[in-house]
């Protein structure tokens, strides 16, 4: 490794620690809210509905969203993360400290990626423990890790698209709000897409979220409907798209660099 | 010996139109203290901009100690800048962000550390080591701000306005530390400043720019000298009558 490439990754592991540092910090916004958010999920859905509803495709209700619960709380705070916390850098004027550095622009989005990975893996270790006690662990842990793995490589590296992009705390808002959570709600962490019918089923299955809540269910639930090892490799290539657009985006200095 | 700062011809026009730099030629010797003059708009900050990689030039090249800083990243290294608007990360403290920025170029964590407390202590800073730069007086801020664009131990120091709008107090302050800074770092200096008696009093070189031409060059006695006046001020002013 040349002297530049290591300074470089020193420099990129740094930014990586402060985004960590960020999210440990600010642990009552971070942590706090998606952890109550996803309990609450649990409680109303898992717990009050769940003993009306009982079994979905043989599964007890708790059983049957809590995978989906967990790829919604990585989506929803990964995005979240790196999309505010770029957002604020650029705001605020900081950011221009991290781009007069060496750093490398891919670098660079990696050490912003890192904190969505570090916020939405601690919220979803945090509802997992907490629902344990009730549907147990999971039959798959790698296959769940995956899962949520790359759920937080994609949302993260979408989070930091918007972030450069965004100009305004509103346009930073409405992605959140418009194709986010939408995103979130229509990728059967509810429901079972066989079970509706057109055009809701076809809504769903056209949802890239739906095949990471599939495939997250398959590891903890053994239930699934896609072919898990598509789904992943689906997963992969738009992990690798996201990242791909986020550092040519960052590289070039668009809306960063005037 | 290579020159700390070349510019050749650098031009800049931004979206809309409004040409920032136009064919802008500049040299800056290794080891001296160098200030450029110009009335607002004159392109000051935005040559800086291209020299720090936070905007970006073409046509025309910047070359800082021979590394291009369009294109080579190892230019970075080469310089810290001071911009003229304070902008700190809020979520660290004061020996925090001085920390962070060394590693952000490549420092280890130690050595950043101790660059850190020892830039705290040139700079009257250490009683403020823990604290955020939200509750640090505008002149502290001034002063963490310089010492951030030393930390990673830059040979080219960039100073754009580092005393637009404080009080004539903390002006001759900053004018102290800067003085200590080029002594003592034995770095070189680019300063950018409004005020003709700064100039005078800390430059050895001094460059007139206007509407991102480069109009005049020369020591304060050279320029008063070929103005045919006998202040920097008249000359200045002289020269951007013309």
């Amino acid at each position: 490794m040349s002297e530049l490439a290591l300074i470089q990754w020193r420099g990129a592991l740094a930014l990586a620690g402060r985004e960590t540092r960020r999210v440990l910090y600010l642990w009552t916004q971070t942590i706090l809210p998606p952890v109550v958010t996803a309990l609450l999920f649990l409680a109303v859905f898992g717990g009050a509905l769940g003993k009306r509803i009982h079994h979905i495709e043989g599964l007890p209700y708790l059983h049957f969203i809590l995978p989906g619960l967990l790829v919604m709380t990585v989506a929803g705070q990964s995005f979240a993360n790196s999309s505010t916390s770029i957002f604020q850098a650029k705001n605020e004027g900081y950011i221009d400290g991290v781009l007069a550095s060496p750093i490398n622009g891919w670098q660079l989005v990696l050490a912003y990626m890192t904190g969505g990975l570090v916020r939405s893996g601690l919220a979803a270790l945090v509802v997992g423990a907490a629902a344990s006690p009730w549907t147990g662990g999971p039959d798959n842990a790698g296959l769940l890790v995956i899962a949520l793995l790359f759920t937080s490589l994609i949302f993260s590296a979408l989070g930091v698209i918007t972030g450069v992009w965004a100009d305004t705390f509103d346009q930073h808002s409405f992605i959140a709000n418009i194709v986010i959570t939408p995103l979130a709600l229509v990728g059967g962490v509810f429901y079972s897409a066989r079970s509706l019918h057109s055009p809701w089923s076809t809504l769903t299955r056209i949802d890239p979220l739906y095949y990471l809540v599939d495939a997250a269910r398959a590891s903890s639930a053994g239930f699934h409907e896609s072919s898990v090892a598509i789904s992943l490799a689906v997963a992969a290539g738009v992990a690798i798209i996201a990242f791909l657009t986020a550092a040519t985006l960052v590289t070039r200095g668009w809306r960063l660099r005037p | 010996m290579t020159d700390a700062l070349r510019i050749e011809r650098l031009t800049k026009t931004y979206a809309g139109g409004v040409k920032a730099l136009d064919a802008l030629s500049l040299v800056i010797p290794d080891g001296s203290f160098f200030g450029l003059l110009g009335p607002n708009g004159a392109g000051k900050t935005t040559l800086i901009g291209g020299i720090s990689g936070l905007v970006r030039i073409a046509p025309g090249h910047a070359f800082i100690f021979g590394a291009d800083a369009a294109t080579d990243l190892r230019a970075r290294l080469l310089v810290g800048v001071a911009p003229q608007e304070i902008h700190l990360d809020r979520f660290l403290t004061t020996r925090e962000l001085l920390t962070y920025h060394g590693r952000y170029f490549g420092m280890r964590r130690r050595e950043a550390q101790a660059r850190a407390d020892e830039l705290l202590d040139v700079f009257d800073l250490g009683g403020k080591a823990n604290v955020k730069p939200n509750r640090l007086s505008g002149g502290m801020r001034r002063r963490l701000v310089i010492a951030r664009a030393l930390a990673h131990r830059p040979r080219l120091v960039v100073l754009d306005e580092p005393t637009a709008g404080v009080d004539l107090e903390l002006r001759h302050e900053l004018w102290r530390y800067l003085r200590r800074l080029h002594a003592e770092e034995g770095v070189t200096v680019l300063l950018t400043t409004h005020y003709i008696e700064e100039a005078e009093e800390l430059c050895e070189q001094v460059a007139l720019i206007r509407a991102g031409q480069m109009i005049a060059e020369g020591s304060p006695d050279e320029l008063i000298e070929k103005a045919g006046v006998s202040t920097l001020e008249d000359a200045y002013i002289e020269a951007m009558r013309q």
